[in-house]
């Protein structure tokens, strides 16, 4: 009976590992030649790169028992101003980077004060302030994108460790290295899942769960930001436009990694197979023609499963 | 407490910042109704304070409605109209409809009883417009549709602007010429199903039928979007086909291609081509990452609606419908053209 219950918890745990794998197989003995070549696999890495920065950020908020739909905004935001920061020829990757951390610090932390001391739901105040910045986005870029970009802004993301290894992947990995360490090895870290998991509960031991709520949506905001400033820096421009619809990939990314969406419990390395699962679909299916049609089908099956196995997992441990 | 109130601090300047944003943005283009009338009676008090100023033209007004104001081509579009508005003087007020259809009916009604003389639409929807364009006949309000033709265009007073089909097919026309008529080609969409991208699709297949020796190995739509574009193109980089030319229904799209086509080490190898001459595009063809960019003859569509319009409103003949030239830029033209907008 035991090891029973044993291998349907590891089931739920490892189900989204056994579906990835399974892709990569399959996509491999489909097309040997373009997706099973080293130089795509990297290629696949990078891509998961961005959405993978963000989802980091939306894991912490998730996880925390909210939602953060201002991701996509943010990005446009962040783009904007580090592309402002970035016309300089002369300028240095410096200016560009604080510009993003500092936008996307102060969207976060009004959506933090928003849910944490004026009481709003999550929701609401996040989809309030997606509305709003990408409008304050469109004012300061006057609606069209902000290009003629110096090359260290370029090179940021388009570099290759030892010419091989990009750049953008080494900024996912270490993020999301930091951000596992951060969630698991520290008090901090455990007070977030503490607050997700029951608020009162939280509030009863001591911790000052409006600090941590407004802390949370910061480091999502930064998130978003970074991702912001990776995008200009990849289109080599700020677009007022960027990002649209990007948190709904980042959500996606965290709930396929088996993360619960009413917070508190989640693996932290399931976010990484999230990103990279919804990078292989893409490039898979792009690369064997797929319309991005079919591809928002795919996930859209997915995702529905993930949260499934999800509930199901819950009701076998009550 | 420092850190809090440095948090406080940044969320103010971020609120009233954002709040100021809205306002800028409701200011004659607002997306909610109270906003809107509230607006609508700032330009009623406009509008009796002309009137006391008298001169012929003066107190009557022209108002725009636009799909939404969120890229170079709306903003241009706009601001065409509104200087020419201004020029023949005019009044002159813009709604925001947001992408909304329903909002943007409602913003007509608005506008038509606080007795606009004549308005500018750009339609968000080309069947569900067609009421809103009556009521503002019947009401006596002259009409001009400008860059989407709607499903009666009988029903408007005419019509300015480009053919997508027509802008299309010229594009894929210089495309066949640089290829010399035979290889693999890709193509970057629009949103399926929207009109620019329906119609420009329409102009491309056009042309490739006449072309047998050109295949197309990929088409996708990547929304509009430069990233999304750029994703794609890095992964059709990757299937090992050979791909002469990518051809992008606008130039957000285009200059993501040709970001993937430049990190790839293959610009000039493969061309890449977009749709609109915006700024960046322009200067995307001067640096030679795109190979050509053909324009929508937008300020012309925003000018030529507002004379339209104005025309109407003196009692002078209209054409039913004006189309205007699209012009084809390479690095030959380019320049020129990024000049005339002011980059």
């Amino acid at each position: 009976m035991k090891t029973k219950a044993k291998s349907k918890i590891n089931f739920k745990e490892f189900g989204i590992f056994i579906v990835f794998f399974a892709l990569i197989i399959i996509l491999m003995i489909i097309s040997p030649n373009a997706f099973a070549q080293p130089r795509n696999l990297i290629n696949i890495v990078k891509q998961a790169s961005i959405n993978g920065i963000l989802s980091c950020g939306m894991m912490f908020v998730i996880i925390a028992g909210g939602i953060d739909l201002s991701a996509g905004s943010t990005i446009a935001l962040a783009g904007v101003m580090a592309a402002f920061c970035a016309q300089n020829p002369e300028g240095n990757i410096f200016l560009p980077l604080i510009a993003a951390v500092l936008a996307g610090a102060a969207v976060g932390a009004v959506n933090g004060i928003g849910v944490a001391y004026l009481n709003l739901p999550p929701f609401i105040i996040t989809l309030a302030t997606m509305t709003g910045v990408r409008g304050l986005a469109l004012i300061l870029s006057g609606g069209s994108p902000v290009y003629g970009l110096n090359k260290p802004f370029e090179h940021m993301t388009s570099f290759f460790l030892f010419g091989k290894i990009p750049l953008l992947a080494v900024y996912f990995i270490l993020i999301v290295l930091i951000s596992g360490f951060i969630l698991t090895k520290t008090v901090f870290g455990r007070r977030v899942y503490a607050i997700g998991g029951s608020e009162t509960t939280a509030k009863v031991s001591g911790i000052n769960v409006k600090r941590y709520k407004l802390i949370v949506y910061t480091i999502c905001g930064i998130m978003s930001g970074i991702a912001g400033l990776l995008v200009a820096s990849r289109t080599v421009q700020g677009s007022p436009t960027a990002g649209e619809g990007y948190e709904m990939d980042a959500i996606a990314a965290v709930v396929i990694g088996g993360i619960s969406m009413s917070g508190g419990a989640g693996k932290w390395y399931g976010t990484i197979i999230g990103a990279l699962l919804l990078a292989v679909i893409g490039n898979g299916l792009d690369i064997l023609g797929v319309s991005s049609n079919y591809q928002k089908i795919i996930k859209g099956v997915i995702i529905a499963v993930a949260v499934y196995l999800d509930l199901r997992g819950k009701a076998k441990q009550e | 407490m420092f850190k809090k109130l440095l948090a406080m601090g940044i969320a103010l300047t971020m609120g009233v910042s954002m709040m100021t944003g809205c306002s800028v943005v409701s200011d004659g283009s607002s997306s909610n109704a109270k906003e809107t009338s509230s607006e609508a009676e700032n330009t009623a008090d406009a509008a009796e304070d002309t009137d006391e100023a008298k001169a012929d033209t003066a107190g009557q007004k022209i108002a725009l409605f636009m799909t939404h104001m969120s890229n170079e081509f709306t903003v241009t579009l706009s601001s065409a109209v509104e200087a020419e508005v201004k020029a023949r003087g005019y009044d002159y007020s813009v709604y925001d409809a947001g992408q909304d259809a329903a909002t943007q009916a409602d913003q007509i009604e608005q506008a038509i009883t606080l007795g606009v003389n004549g308005i500018i639409i750009e339609p968000v929807s080309v069947d569900g417009i067609v009421p809103s364009v009556k009521a503002a006949k019947e009401a006596g309000v002259k009409v001009v549709i400008v860059n989407q033709r709607i499903s009666e265009p009988e029903a408007a007073d005419c019509y300015v602007g480009a053919d997508a089909a027509t802008t299309g097919a010229k594009l894929m026309e210089e495309v066949m010429k640089d290829i010399n008529s035979e290889g693999n080609i890709a193509l970057l969409l629009g949103p399926m199903g929207s009109d620019g991208q329906i119609g420009r699709s329409a102009g491309f297949d056009q042309v490739l039928a006449e072309n047998p020796n050109v295949e197309v190995v990929f088409q996708d739509t990547a929304e509009w979007q430069t990233e999304p574009a750029l994703t794609i193109v890095e992964n059709w980089l990757n299937a090992g086909k050979e791909i002469k030319a990518i051809v992008a229904q606008n130039d957000g799209m285009a200059v993501g291609a040709a970001k993937a086509v430049a990190d790839a080490q293959k610009t000039g190898e493969i061309k890449v081509y977009g749709v609109d001459a915006t700024s960046e595009g322009l200067q995307g063809v001067l640096d030679g990452n795109l190979q050509g960019t053909i324009s929508q003859g937008t300020e012309d569509q925003g000018k030529l609606s507002a004379d339209a319009c104005a025309d109407l409103l003196e009692g002078k003949e209209v054409q039913a419908e004006t189309i205007v030239d699209n012009i084809y830029y390479t690095a030959d033209n380019a320049q020129e053209a990024l000049d005339a907008l002011g980059k």
